[in-house]
């Protein structure tokens, strides 16, 4: 019984890890940028094509192509904001729900027709293997990409908190007005939040690529929990929305081995609408780190 | 009460006239076929296949079965009761969805003189189309496996095992593995996987199979590792999967990570067709499933299977493989009918009953429609992959190659 515990744990958080890197990408555009991004997931599908061709074309690990695939979208986050987001900041909020949710649907559609709705795996020599301990196993392929999402989910952390750019950011997530009055360009903190927004994204595609079949609809996936995620730690906090996806990969881990395995996303859902009832502005509080 | 179309209905006196200079007319024509100097009017033959959309990766395939299937008839000659008439394939891309189904059967139908259909691969669409084609009176035959589509249909046909069939077979294969199988039921919690992990449940105590597990899962998780926790704790020694593709490569990549030794089961469907093999790799080996079809089963089903291998690069799956069955009994009842009015085609169809040919390509080798346009004689395969391919294992009168338990 504890052994069973234990592995639903261990499995719930190594999924909570990339759950992790998708809601903070979500969280972060929010708390700078304060629109909600919609289109986060097909930038984890982007992420796991680029990765899947790297692979298969040029033979180069999922969890290297990492290095690729995270300046790559960098670069399409900067873009999106400067040609698309910045036009419609400081419009009402529909303007911005429609345009991110637009941006979903026209990258989602055109993979399907570029790519076709085909399942994709990239087979490396870690994919099926396991660490088998005290009667547990730990599968390689997991255990990576929730050391690497915990890796850049500190690097981040220390991005925000010592750097002057990172500071700049949460500046301008805290008062925008002031931190303009305080010399913030806000265009370029923009800028660089998506940037690092879809980076993150982008690594999430790279890391799941050894174990999950990429196909055009995968980023909806991930993004329904990470939007779980983001609202449970509350909108624009990063450290909450990493606590929310490792609670929520436990969660629903534990769900589906005791109360059935139809049960992951009810018992999901029932916890966010309980934080929301108890605390209604997420676990955090209301407080933006 | 208004004829749909513009023209006049001719009196009795005329029609009876026309009747007797066509009989006249028909019999002058049909004793000398040579002498018309031109080839006789082709048959169209309707084909409903997703090419787009989720389905698309097996419809292609359907499509490309198709083509070869027409021309292999053609190229023996055609229907001879018709002349030597060509047949000719009418494509529709149904789009994976049942709204578009039912809207491209009826456009096709009512643009086309069809003599009969033949789709659409999955039972949801199969269902739609077998509707409009009952209310429109041209047959339709299909390898989909809904117990469904054999109630209140008449021009619906179906030459392969049902579905109740499948879960029959599955559960005797169990007991090739283990004197006492204990079967764990895995199944994603729509339509297809409730309706067919429910004939395996009911079955099981007739074929003397404890099920110890029996759990719904919602299609499309993130994660099978909990799934698997759970069958490894309730002790079971076989694994009955009932799943989509995507699903089904985690659960079988996860079982081997935690080290489960047990036999899988995957069922049809997504799990017997050579993408499986391409995402799952060495891992499908010794996998086992059911299909209503496969390549090895008969010499001729090798020599299409050979044929189709040369253009696509790959073996023909269970549902291609039997719809270029299909058409050579589309092609058998036309021959019967001499005539390319669907009723008539239909009754032909009624009275089919062949054993060898290309339109016998099916297990067991037999093919003869009773009650409801199944197939009398209609089995389902028991198959393995082996060395990267399928092999039929079961039954015992089916089996090309012995079942390796591992």
């Amino acid at each position: 019984m504890l052994e069973t515990i234990a592995q639903a744990v261990i499995n719930g958080l190594l999924i909570g890890g990339i759950y992790a890197l998708v809601s903070i990408g979500v969280t972060l555009i929010f708390g700078v940028v304060k629109i909600v991004n919609f289109a986060q997931g097909e930038f984890v599908m982007i992420g796991m094509y680029i990765s899947f061709f790297l692979a298969t074309q040029l033979g180069v690990d999922p969890i290297v192509s990492l290095l690729v695939t995270m300046p790559v979208l960098f670069c399409v986050g900067m873009l999106v904001q400067h040609f698309l987001i910045r036009r419609v900041l400081g419009l009402n909020d529909l303007p911005q729900i429609f345009l991110t949710f637009a941006l979903s649907l026209l990258v989602l559609n055109l993979a399907l027709m570029l790519l076709t709705a085909n399942y994709r795996t990239v087979h490396t020599w870690y994919s099926d293997e396991a660490l088998h301990f005290a009667g547990l196993y730990v599968p390689v392929a997991k255990l990576a990409a929730f050391v690497l999402a915990m890796v850049l989910s500190a690097l981040l952390w220390v991005f925000l908190h010592t750097t002057d750019l990172g500071k700049a950011m949460r500046a301008a997530s805290q008062n925008r007005d002031v931190a303009q009055l305080m010399g913030i360009n806000p265009n370029r903190v923009f800028a660089v939040a998506l940037g690092i927004a879809l980076a993150l994204a982008g690594a999430a595609g790279s890391l799941l690529m050894p174990f999950y079949p990429a196909y055009p609809m995968v980023g909806q996936v991930f993004v329904l929990m990470a939007f779980v995620a983001v609202v449970l730690g509350t909108l624009g906090n990063v450290v909450g929305a990493l606590v929310a996806s490792l609670l929520m990969g436990v969660a629903e881990s534990l769900g589906i081995q005791f109360v059935g395995a139809d049960s992951g996303l009810i018992v999901v859902f029932a916890m966010l609408l309980l934080t929301l009832a108890v605390r209604p502005s997420g676990l955090a509080g209301g407080r933006r780190r | 009460m208004k004829k749909p179309e513009g023209r006049p209905a001719p009196s009795p006196r005329r029609r009876d006239l026309l009747k007797a200079a066509g009989g006249v007319l028909a019999t002058a024509a049909f004793g000398a076929v040579p002498l018309r100097g031109y080839a006789a009017d082709p048959v169209n033959i309707g084909a409903l296949y997703p090419v787009t959309g989720s389905m698309a990766q097996i419809g292609v395939g359907c499509v490309a079965a198709a083509k070869l299937a027409v021309e292999m008839v053609n190229e023996a000659g055609g229907i001879k009761s018709l002349g030597g008439a060509k047949l000719n394939l009418v494509l529709s891309d149904v789009q994976s969805d049942t709204t578009v189904t039912r809207t491209e059967t009826d456009r096709l139908i009512t643009s086309n003189k069809l003599s009969a259909i033949h789709g659409c691969f999955a039972s949801a669409l199969t269902l739609i189309a077998s509707e409009v084609c009952e209310r429109a009176k041209v047959p339709i035959i299909t390898g989909s496996s809904s117990d469904q589509l054999n109630k209140g249909r008449s021009f619906t046909f179906t030459p392969f095992a049902r579905a109740s069939q499948f879960a029959q077979a599955q559960l005797q294969m169990s007991k090739l593995i283990s004197e006492k199988p204990k079967v764990a039921v895995i199944f994603e919690n729509t339509a297809f996987g409730t309706a067919t992990s429910n004939g395996l449940k009911e079955q099981a105590p007739g074929e003397g199979v404890e099920i110890v597990m029996f759990e719904p899962y919602s299609a499309g998780f993130t994660d099978a590792s909990p799934l698997i926790n759970k069958v490894k704790a309730s002790g079971a020694n076989a694994l009955f999967s009932v799943s989509y593709l995507n699903d089904l490569i985690l659960i079988v990549r996860t079982v081997k990570q935690v080290g489960l030794n047990i036999a899988i089961n995957g069922g049809s469907g997504g799990f017997v067709i050579p993408d499986f093999y391409k995402n799952v790799g060495k891992l499908a080996e010794g996998l086992q499933g059911v299909a209503h079809w496969n390549h090895d089963m008969s010499d001729e089903a090798q020599k299409v299977n050979a044929e189709y291998k040369k253009r696509t690069g790959e073996f023909l799956f269970e549902y291609a493989g039997g719809l270029v069955a299909q058409t050579f009994m589309l092609a058998d009842a036309l021959e019967r009918a001499a005539s390319t009015d669907p009723v008539k085609v239909r009754d032909a169809l009624l009275k089919l009953d062949i054993a060898s040919g290309y339109a016998a390509m099916a297990p067991g080798g037999k093919v003869k429609f009773g009650e409801g346009g199944k197939n009398v004689y209609g089995r389902p395969i028991g198959v393995q992959w082996q060395n990267g391919d399928l092999a039929s294992v079961f039954p015992k009168e089916d089996a090309r190659a012995a079942l390796i338990k591992s």
